[in-house]
């Protein structure tokens, strides 16, 4: 058997983005050597440069349609691809942003943390455009490897080390389960390339490659039985890594549910809907009453993230294309809000040095352009009218009341309603306890910036959501097979389930 | 001619021994020695399992998890080398300053 490596430059355009981003990475990485004493935000300002230009690259190859597969179907670049590398680059952006103000907790290898950040989020883009099984283990550890190291870059917290040593163990364990998945699939089909394996016979080997490949890539977004890291890790990481851990890395693994779900496995639906079904209960309810608890900021939104993750996959348990539709759009809410919640929590930490809840009492007072963002951005989470997580939660149900999901709505529904109780628990300390010290609070301008944009697209999206449907339903058009069987066809424009 | 299936059970002997020993030990050490059982179990499955299906594909998966096991333990040496000076402790049990 022999190799045949072909590559010609319309391929080569196809890596664009990849490797606009590379080279900026050997930039940052030779600027921060060369010029000892350049100043952290300068060396911060030309990594966000160089992150705009690839999202720059990565909207261009969108709105002109630019598509393709490389590498014998091993990387594609489709709508899928592009949506995730776009919602990968953009959480980067805000959160190299609002870790200006951090970095000087730091007291080592400043310039090295936009380096890692920047490296993890290229793996991530790998990631959304993995197709084959090979791609998928290769380009989840080139991202995690560098997170390993960010997790635990506050090198004389013990809090940060212990953070890293959890998150390492489950880590290199997650990997080594997915490799073991890989192998029995291998075994089982001969193929590694998601699409060729539609045809695979239903044998007990390929069932438990598949669910070691499940069990690795539910790790990695923090899924009820695979979830035990996340509190922990969320809570020692230096908070720009929390916030980029919770958003980034998870739209990535989505990417490869999605391509897994509704393409490999296609034809297995009634044997994975029970599957997804009962982690999407055990992550809502599990997460957001354990939440109730919390008296630490940090771990608050860990929970609630972990219960966020259920939702997600409410749209993937629905095996169709408004499934996968809900899901994008939920995640671009989910990205705004969670990471806007995450930028609050940087700029108290900044002005008071703490993440506890009590000591966010009185917020309201003490920084009311703060208190409001964060209510805001929790009632998003929560899924309050008229906010963007409104709509994306809406939209999930629908998605599963057309496949007559009952159980997991009802069960959905329960938890928003208890997830409203402990956010409100946070709204009350900041609006109605008396503040310990009534100094106001000094916020720097790139944490403003930060929110503000976080601000604009939980409320842009929440009430005028139609282009950011429009976007998401043109996104996964190569799912549109899948449509459910009760829609009226033809599927696109009857999926968007409320009036612009 | 040793059949597909002993490779296979060897394999899933060694798989269940990492499991085991990411499990039971607490010794963070010991925790990635069990790991890197776990993935080598795969890679034997991998390669046997390209020998017989006559397709390289798995031998190139095989070498591509050797190179990524080698900068895992790289980055998990380096981190418990920052917790140790700080505990003088290899132990996973003494890290339990998080908790909810």
């Amino acid at each position: 058997m022999t190799f045949a490596l072909t590559i010609s430059p319309s391929d080569l355009l196809l890596l664009l983005p990849e490797i606009l981003l590379t080279f900026w990475l050997c930039l940052i990485l030779i600027i921060d050597f060369s010029f000892p004493r350049l100043r952290n935000e300068q060396l911060a300002y030309f990594s966000i440069a160089g992150l705009v230009a690839t999202l720059g690259c990565l909207v261009w190859f969108d709105v002109a349609d630019i598509t393709g597969a490389l590498f014998g179907n091993m990387f594609v670049l489709d709508g899928m691809a592009l949506f995730f590398k776009i919602f990968i680059v953009g959480s980067t952006i805000l959160v190299v942003l609002a870790s200006i103000d951090f970095i000087h907790r730091f007291k080592f290898f400043r310039g090295e943390f936009y380096f890692l950040v920047v490296m993890s989020a290229l793996g991530m883009m790998f990631m959304a455009s993995a197709n084959d099984l090979l791609s998928v283990f290769v380009a989840l550890e080139f991202s995690t490897l560098g997170l390993y190291v960010l997790v635990s870059y506050l090198r004389d917290d013990m809090a940060s080390n212990e953070a890293g040593v959890k998150f390492f163990i489950l880590g290199i364990f997650a990997a080594a389960l997915l490799a073991y998945g890989i192998s029995l699939v291998y075994g089982e089909t001969g193929k590694l390339v998601f699409s060729d394996m539609t045809s695979a016979q239903a044998t007990p080997g390929l069932a438990i490659g598949f669910l070691l490949i499940f069990a690795a890539l539910g790790f990695k977004i923090g899924a009820v039985p695979f979830h035990s890291w996340i509190p922990d890790t969320y809570h020692g990481s230096p908070t720009p890594v929390t916030a980029f851990l919770s958003i980034a890395p998870k739209g990535a693994a989505f990417a490869i549910l999605l391509r897994m779900f509704f393409v490999s496995l296609a034809t297995f639906k009634p044997v994975w809907i029970l599957l997804l079904v009962a982690t999407s209960v055990l992550s809502m309810t599990y997460g957001n009453i354990v939440a109730i608890a919390q008296k630490n900021m940090k771990r608050l939104l860990a929970y609630s993230g972990i219960a966020q993750i259920g939702n997600v996959l409410i749209g993937l348990a629905t095996g169709t294309k408004m499934g996968s539709d809900a899901m994008l759009f939920y995640l671009l809410t989910y990205l705004f809000a969670n990471l806007g919640a995450f930028a609050v929590v940087i700029a108290v930490s900044e002005a008071i040095g703490s993440d506890e809840i009590d000591d966010y009492s009185g917020l309201g007072r003490r920084s009311p352009f703060l208190a409001f963002s964060m209510l805001i951005f929790l009632l998003s989470l929560a899924g309050v009218p008229p906010l963007a997580g409104f709509i994306g939660k809406l939209y999930i149900f629908v998605a599963a009341v057309k496949e007559g999901l009952y159980l997991l709505i009802t069960v959905g529904l329960i938890n928003v309603v208890i997830s409203m109780y402990y956010y409100l628990i946070v709204v009350k300390k900041m609006y109605v306890t008396e503040p310990h010290d009534r100094s106001p609070l000094k916020v720097s301008g790139s944490m403003k910036a930060v929110v503000y944009v976080c601000l604009a697209g939980t409320l842009a999206i929440g009430i005028y959501p139609q282009p950011v449907t429009d976007w998401v339903v043109s996104a996964v058009m190569m799912f549109s097979h899948l449509a459910d069987p009760t829609a009226s066809l033809p599927v696109p424009p009857a999926v968007v389930p409320f009036g612009g | 001619m040793v059949p597909l299936s002993a490779y296979v059970a060897v394999s899933a002997v060694l798989f269940i021994i990492g499991l085991l020993g990411v499990m039971i030990r607490r010794n963070f050490i010991i925790v990635l020695m069990s790991v890197e059982i776990m993935l080598n179990a795969a890679n034997i499955n991998l390669v046997a399992f390209s020998y017989y299906l006559e397709s390289m594909a798995g031998q190139l998966v095989a070498l591509f998890i050797i190179a990524i096991a080698a900068g895992e333990a790289a980055i998990g040496l380096a981190i418990i080398i920052v917790v140790f000076r700080g505990k003088i402790s290899t132990n996973v049990d003494e890290m339990n300053l998080l908790k909810w």
